[in-house]
Parts: structure tokens; C-alpha cells; sequence
């Protein structure tokens, strides 16, 4: 149904990024959103481009599983680019279109807002689509583990992230079947009156909560008959380690953010 | 209304790395009147043609013909609602499309959108009532109290409230219990015989299929696998096996039959207790003879 947005679909590989500690791509990605807003020649833009596209080469994902995840976002991009466009007004005029003055301060502004919303996206992107969901919230549990000293329910949480995630997948077919079934009833999602769209929506959404709450229940008591007890005394299965290539890694990355704060005019 | 399946194909997702076949090139005829089961195992295209049936999914090739609507790659019916409204669908577990406040509410819900007046609809309702299986008590109680095997009864009801001609079911009976899959497929049946509907059914259930049945169709991936009258699909026990699907009871009885006593006892659509009967007089024959 919704295949167009890739956030959260993960593409098997075996990959140097594949197998880098979830951590280590978290602490990276963390990092490189807060330096992409540092950026600001073209020598910067290009240290942060160049990190950017070498990740996506060694990660091995298809670049058609990329560029389809950035569909729904083009727009933004173009719309930021737009905008600056006509806003911003410095430097020389640049040409005149039906009253509008384009300045070459908007171009430039413009290209420079629209590259850091492209390279957050793509970098993030790039996490969700070589680590599973089940990593991800591993290295959240482990990288919030400091908290559990101020009583905060680290383990809880990440549960509930898992549980989420486990089950959007679930919830969208639900969707679909319950949609399907509701069409043939004579419920018309797609066309007439806003209001009666949104009218329309009623028999999607009750049937919908209704078996979440019901599936809820469910696993709730097949954890409980199972022993759960929250994290308390529990080993794992999969153990998070930092090898040599984390480090690597992370060495690199302290290189790109030394050259960005080097090359950036102040 | 007769239903047509000229050189259907149906592709998900097309276009996309995560494309996938559900239908090659299917072609079928089901005469109006007629009771159709469709059998095929899990992923062998079922759900998919059943959606073309009311216009849920358009045919990715080919072409699909119900009455006077018809369904292309490139032309959908603009009355669609019309084509829904002459379609009923029982859906799997149709339970779970239950969301108005009474029973009663949501068996009109159907009828309300296709525009039937409101003293229709209650007629309406004063007959599906019983025939699913329900007393009147229940009507403005809140479908969410009720049993699952009732819920399905209220679903089944909203569905039959639409008044379509042709009934499309999906596994109706899954996960009731064996006495209310008797009396659910018992119910259809006469419904069937009684409105004269075009009835099409989804199973699991060989003895399903054979029983109500009078033309079935055997899907294997997506393509036609096998036609015909229940007893001569049935008795074709290899070709049955290599789609992983069982004979029916009855007709493994005869075969075993036969296998034990090399006594072949020829099918055409009996009853246990007839099979019993046959087999009864041959065994006294044979005592006699000796």
C-alpha cells in the first residue's frame, strides 16, 4: 500500500555499514545532523557530500531503494528551494520574472538549505535502511542504559518501541482488509465531499482500534504466560560489541568534522 | 448475473522491486444460478480473483465481465457502487468490520449506502435476522457484546441486507465451531436455492465443495489448475495430491475401498449412508456367495 516511503524498510545486506554496531551508526548520524548545519562554503557542503554518497556506496543498498524513499520528500526540497528563492533578498539581481527580482543571495541560499535537507534525509535514511528496527532499539536501550540510575524505564521503553514497530506492518494490512471490506459495503473512500470522506473514515478507524486493543490484550497475556517480567535479570541474545571497524568509523568521522570546521568560512 | 474471466492477470505492486504474480491468465464462465466453489491452496490466487469480483481490484491484463459491468486494465464501470451493490462479499473473519453501536445499526450501514430506504432496510433486517441465526432481542444491543461466532452471524446479516444478486464468500466458516460451519453453510445454501443467488465460494473444506457445490474451480499459483463438477474434480485423486489437496472423506472411503477389496464403487455424488447401503449389500453378496 504505502511502499513509497522507505523509512523503517530495511535492506537485507552484508555491507561494512550493514554490520557497524548500531551505536556506532546512531552516534554518527546524531552528530552529522548537528554539523550539517555548520556547513556553509561550498568546500564544507562538499566534505559532508562526499561522506554522504561514500556511506551509500559501501552500504550496497540499490540506489533505486534510495531515490524511491526520497520521492515523497522531493517536494519539500523543491518547495525549500522555491521559497528561499523568492524570499531572500541580497546580493545582485540575478533576472526578473513577472515582478519577481531573483537575487543571487536566493539561489545560493536556496541550493545551500535545500543540500542539508537532502543530506539529513539521505543519511537518515541510510540508518533505517541497513539496520533493522530490532537494532535500532537495542542500541537505543543500551545508549540510554545511564538513565535507568534516575528511575527512568529504559528497558520499558525500548519494548514499547519494538512492539510498535513489530507491528505497523500488521496494521497497514488490517487497514487494507478492513478498507476492502467496508468498499463492498458501499463506503466510497475516494471520491464526493471532503465530509463525507471524512465521514467515511469511521468504519475504518473503530474496527482498527478495536483489534489493536484486542491484539494488545492478546500479547499481553501470552508475555505474562511466558514469564515476562520486564528487563529485569534477562540476557540476550544478540550482544552489542564495538569492533575495530566502529572505531574506524568513528575516526573518519572525527576527520570529516576537523575538515568541515577547518574549511567553513567564520 | 453470469460472471467472466477472459485472460485475467492480476500483478501486485507492479513495477516495483516487491512485484508479485497472484493471477496468470485465467479464464472461466460462471452461469448465473449457478454455486460455484473455488478451492486452491493458501496463496494460490483466491483472495485476489475474489476482489476483482466487486471491482476491489481491477485486472492487471484482461478482462473481467459481471452482468453488464465490466472490468479492464484500463476502464473500470463508472456505477461501481452499483456493481457493489448487486455483489455481496462475505469477507475472511468478516467480524472485524463491525464498528456501529447496535446490531441493527450495522446490518443497515450496507444498505444505507447504497441508498435504500429506511423502511426497506428495516423489512430488510426483519428477514436476515432470522436467517442468520439471530433473534430479535439482539438488535440494539452492541455488536462488541456478542459471541464471536454471533458476530460473524450480525457481519454475515450486513452483508445479506444489501439484497445482492450474486454472493461472494471467503472461507465463511473458518474458525467457527464445527456445529456453527453446518448451520452457516446450511444457511447460504438455502439462501442460494431460495433468491436463486449466484453463489461463490472460497474453502479450505473439500467436503464443503463437494457438497453445496455445483461447478468448482481448483487454483494453483495463480492459474487454473482444474474445472468441473464436484464428482469429476474429486475422483482425481493424483492430480488432486499434487496440489497438496485431500479428497473429500466420502471419496476416500471408496478409494480405500477399493484398495482393500478391489471392489471399485463408482461416485456420483452420494450420501454416506448411501455409500453405506452399497457397500452393505455387496459384503452380504459376498457372504451369501460362499
Amino acid at each position: 500500500m504505502n511502499n513509497s516511503l522507505i523509512i523503517g524498510q530495511y535492506v537485507p545486506g552484508n555491507s561494512l555499514i550493514h554490520r557497524l554496531d548500531p551505536r556506532t551508526k546512531i552516534t554518527v548520524i546524531f552528530f552529522f545532523v548537528f554539523i550539517v548545519f555548520f556547513a556553509n562554503n561550498v568546500v564544507s557542503y562538499s566534505i559532508l557530500t562526499l561522506f554522504a554518497i561514500a556511506c551509500i556506496v559501501t552500504s550496497r543498498v540499490p540506489i533505486r531503494f534510495i531515490a524511491k524513499g526520497l520521492t515523497p520528500v522531493w517536494f519539500l526540497i523543491i518547495f525549500t528551494f522555491i521559497l528561499h528563492l523568492i524570499v531572500t533578498k541580497e546580493g545582485t539581481v540575478l533576472l526578473e520574472i513577472l515582478g519577481f527580482k531573483i537575487y543571487s543571495g536566493g539561489v545560493i541560499q536556496g541550493f545551500a538549505i535545500s543540500m542539508r535537507f537532502f543530506l539529513l534525509i539521505l543519511v537518515t535514511s541510510l540508518l533505517t535502511l541497513t539496520t533493522t528496527p530490532i537494532e535500532i532499539t537495542d542500541a537505543i536501550e543500551e545508549m540510554l542504559h545511564p538513565l535507568k540510575k534516575l528511575k527512568f524505564p529504559v528497558h520499558e521503553l525500548a519494548l514499547m518501541m519494538s512492539i510498535s514497530l513489530r507491528f505497523i506492518p500488521t496494521l497497514m494490512q488490517e487497514t487494507e482488509k478492513i478498507s476492502k471490506a467496508q468498499a463492498s459495503r458501499g463506503v466510497d473512500f475516494k471520491t464526493g465531499p471532503i465530509k463525507e470522506r471524512i465521514k467515511a473514515i469511521v468504519p475504518l478507524l473503530i474496527p482498527l482500534f478495536i483489534s489493536a486493543f484486542k491484539r494488545a490484550e492478546e500479547l499481553a497475556m501470552a508475555m505474562e504466560a511466558r514469564g515476562y517480567q520486564g528487563g529485569e535479570g534477562r540476557t540476550k541474545l544478540r550482544e552489542l560489541k564495538i569492533e575495530k571497524r566502529d572505531m574506524l568509523i568513528f575516526v573518519l568521522f572525527v576527520f570529516v568534522i576537523a575538515g568541515l570546521f577547518y574549511f567553513r568560512s567564520w | 448475473m453470469d460472471i467472466t474471466f477472459t485472460n485475467v492477470s492480476y500483478i501486485y505492486q507492479r513495477n516495483t522491486p516487491f512485484a508479485h504474480q497472484a493471477i496468470k491468465d485465467l479464464n472461466f464462465h460462471i452461469p448465473s444460478g449457478s454455486f460455484v466453489a473455488i478451492v486452491g491452496h493458501t496463496g494460490s490466487g483466491k483472495s485476489t480473483l475474489l476482489q476483482h469480483l466487486n471491482g476491489l481490484v481491477t485486472p492487471s491484463e484482461g478482462e473481467v465481465k459481471i452482468g453488464e459491468y465490466k472490468l479492464t486494465p484500463k476502464e473500470k464501470p463508472t456505477n461501481l457502487k452499483e456493481l457493489r451493490s448487486r455483489v455481496g462479499v462475505v469477507f475472511q473473519y468478516p467480524e472485524h468490520q463491525l464498528f456501529e453501536e447496535t446490531v441493527a445499526k450495522d446490518i443497515a450501514f450496507g444498505p444505507e449506502n447504497f441508498g435504500v430506504p429506511k423502511e426497506t432496510i428495516n423489512e430488510r433486517i426483519k428477514r436476515v435476522i432470522p436467517a442468520v441465526g439471530l433473534s430479535e432481542d439482539m438488535l440494539e444491543r452492541s455488536p462488541f457484546d456478542l459471541s464471536g461466532g454471533q458476530m460473524r452471524r450480525v457481519a454475515i446479516a450486513g452483508v445479506l441486507a444489501i439484497n445482492p444478486d450474486v454472493l461472494v464468500l471467503d472461507e465463511p466458516t473458518a474458525g467457527l465451531d464445527p456445529r456453527g460451519q453446518k448451520e452457516i453453510m446450511e444457511m447460504f445454501n438455502t439462501m442460494h436455492k431460495e433468491q436463486g443467488l449466484t453463489t461463490i465460494l472460497v474453502t479450505h473444506s473439500m467436503e464443503d465443495a463437494l457438497k453445496y457445490a455445483d461447478h468448482v474451480i481448483i487454483l494453483n499459483k495463480g492459474t487454473k489448475y482444474m474445472e468441473g463438477s464436484p464428482e469429476e474434480v474429486f475422483t482425481q485423486k493424483d492430480a488432486l495430491k499434487q496440489v497438496q489437496l485431500d479428497v473429500p472423506e466420502v471419496i476416500q472411503l471408496l478409494n480405500a475401498f477399493e484398495d482393500k477389496f478391489s471392489i471399485s464403487i463408482p461416485f456420483h455424488g452420494q450420501t454416506v449412508q448411501e455409500i453405506a447401503e452399497t457397500i452393505h449389500s455387496i459384503v452380504k453378496d459376498g457372504v451369501s456367495n460362499e
